[in-house]
């Protein structure tokens, strides 16, 4: 079975793929604002300082104002979970990690910096089996 | 080899018509959202403020400068031809129906489409190759309330202040005009064109401006939703969508001319 697929079939979930990218006329606190500003009506200011809270936690809050070519893959990806995170849906699905970020060979550093970020919410990441060995010995459960 | 030529008509007449309706549709959906309160939430209203202020302020510097140079000239020619035809006694109602009901809007509407109709074309056309359409509908952001009612409620204010700085332009114009031509002063000009104005001119302006805002914004978005996956496809999504435009604005035009002539 396909990954999407797969995806498909499970409940209401978040998902951070190539086929989600960030909106390019958006700056970066501006894509995870949009989701609490619709969904919850949040005014702009309150929806914004979510944002820059949760870029925060986890150092980046210099990217806040940055557009899409302005950041590096890892950047983005962290922004893309963030607006995942603002969303009502339990849990968020991360579609094969490796594609999204260049140049990453550990996963560990990813679910170290989603451990700090997550407040409840499921965590799924969907992989391709030829990319196993990169989580070998990572922290979270590997299903097949 | 009469069978494949139906054929080939049939299907044509089908997938037109299947167009047709499609677009309609799209159309009524967009005047639903625009009635609904809760499509106005704080992210549409940002957009709409950037929009407006794209589209409305950013061009009044040229703006201004084309209604002086081409409304000048355009007014300057209509009071010269309605001079040379002895219809001086009706200049005010000729001014006033040229101006507000006809070339202001129209102009107006002509060039927000070539300015801002194809960037949006583009805009849209982009977000939906790049797959950002699709992250918007991933996460349940309604494309119609956060995209597209914002540049056609825009496009409305926008050609609709816009047409009214142009006929006030023109009619300043035309003042300097008759001041020339038939030595008028300025207190007799103010006296003919109120006496000349009629609600029903405004009311024309009013809708014109209107019918002309929403197509130039709508047809623009529908081109672009409609474009292809590829990087390739942009570029025919434009120039079918701007076609498609001023087809509708001379449309739009025609059926204003054949409804005021009833």
């Amino acid at each position: 079975m396909e990954i999407y697929e797969y995806i498909d079939t499970r409940e209401e979930y978040s998902l951070i793929s190539r086929d989600t990218p960030l909106i390019s006329n958006l700056n970066m606190i501006e894509n995870i604002a949009l989701i609490k500003e619709v969904h919850e009506r949040l005014s702009i200011e309150k929806a914004e300082n979510i944002a820059k809270e949760y870029l925060e936690k986890i150092g980046i809050s210099d990217i806040g104002l940055n557009r899409l070519n302005e950041c590096n893959s890892l950047e983005i990806f962290y922004v893309m979970f963030i607006r995942a995170l603002m969303s009502k849906e339990m849990n968020v699905i991360i579609v094969t990690p490796f594609s999204l970020i260049s140049n990453l060979r550990d996963i560990q550093p990813i679910i170290d910096s989603i451990e700090i970020l997550n407040e409840g919410k499921n965590i799924l990441i969907f992989d391709n089996i030829t990319n196993k060995s990169h989580y070998e010995g990572s922290s979270c459960p590997i299903v097949k | 080899m009469i069978i494949r030529f139906v054929e080939g008509i049939g299907y044509k007449t089908v997938s037109t018509l299947s167009s047709f309706y499609e677009a309609l549709k799209f159309t009524f959906i967009c005047l639903v959202h625009m009635v609904r309160p809760s499509s106005y939430t704080s992210a549409m209203r940002m957009v709409l403020t950037k929009q407006i202020y794209f589209t409305a302020v950013t061009i009044i510097p040229l703006f201004v400068m084309m209604a002086i140079i081409f409304g000048s000239i355009i007014i300057g020619v209509v009071i010269a031809l309605a001079t040379q035809y002895n219809l001086q006694d009706s200049i005010g109602s000729i001014i006033i129906t040229f101006v507000i009901d006809e070339f202001s809007p129209f102009f107006t509407a002509l060039l927000i489409a070539l300015r801002s109709g194809t960037a949006i074309n583009t805009e849209i056309a982009v977000m939906n190759v790049n797959k950002e359409l699709n992250t918007l509908r991933e996460y349940k952001i309604d494309l119609i309330d956060y995209l597209f009612l914002p540049r056609i409620i825009s496009g409305i204010i926008s050609i609709t202040s816009l047409s009214i700085i142009f006929a006030l332009i023109m009619l300043s114009s035309g003042y300097v005009f008759t001041l020339f031509y038939m030595n008028m002063d300025l207190h007799t000009y103010k006296y003919i064109l109120i006496n000349a104005i009629e609600v029903k001119d405004l009311i024309i302006l009013l809708l014109k401006s209107i019918a002309f805002g929403f197509a130039t914004m709508l047809i623009p978005i529908y081109s672009g939703l409609k474009t292809g996956a590829a990087y390739t496809a942009i570029p025919i999504s434009v120039l079918n969508g701007m076609v498609k435009l001023f087809i509708a604005i001379f449309l739009i035009e025609v059926l204003s001319l054949l409804i005021q002539s009833l």
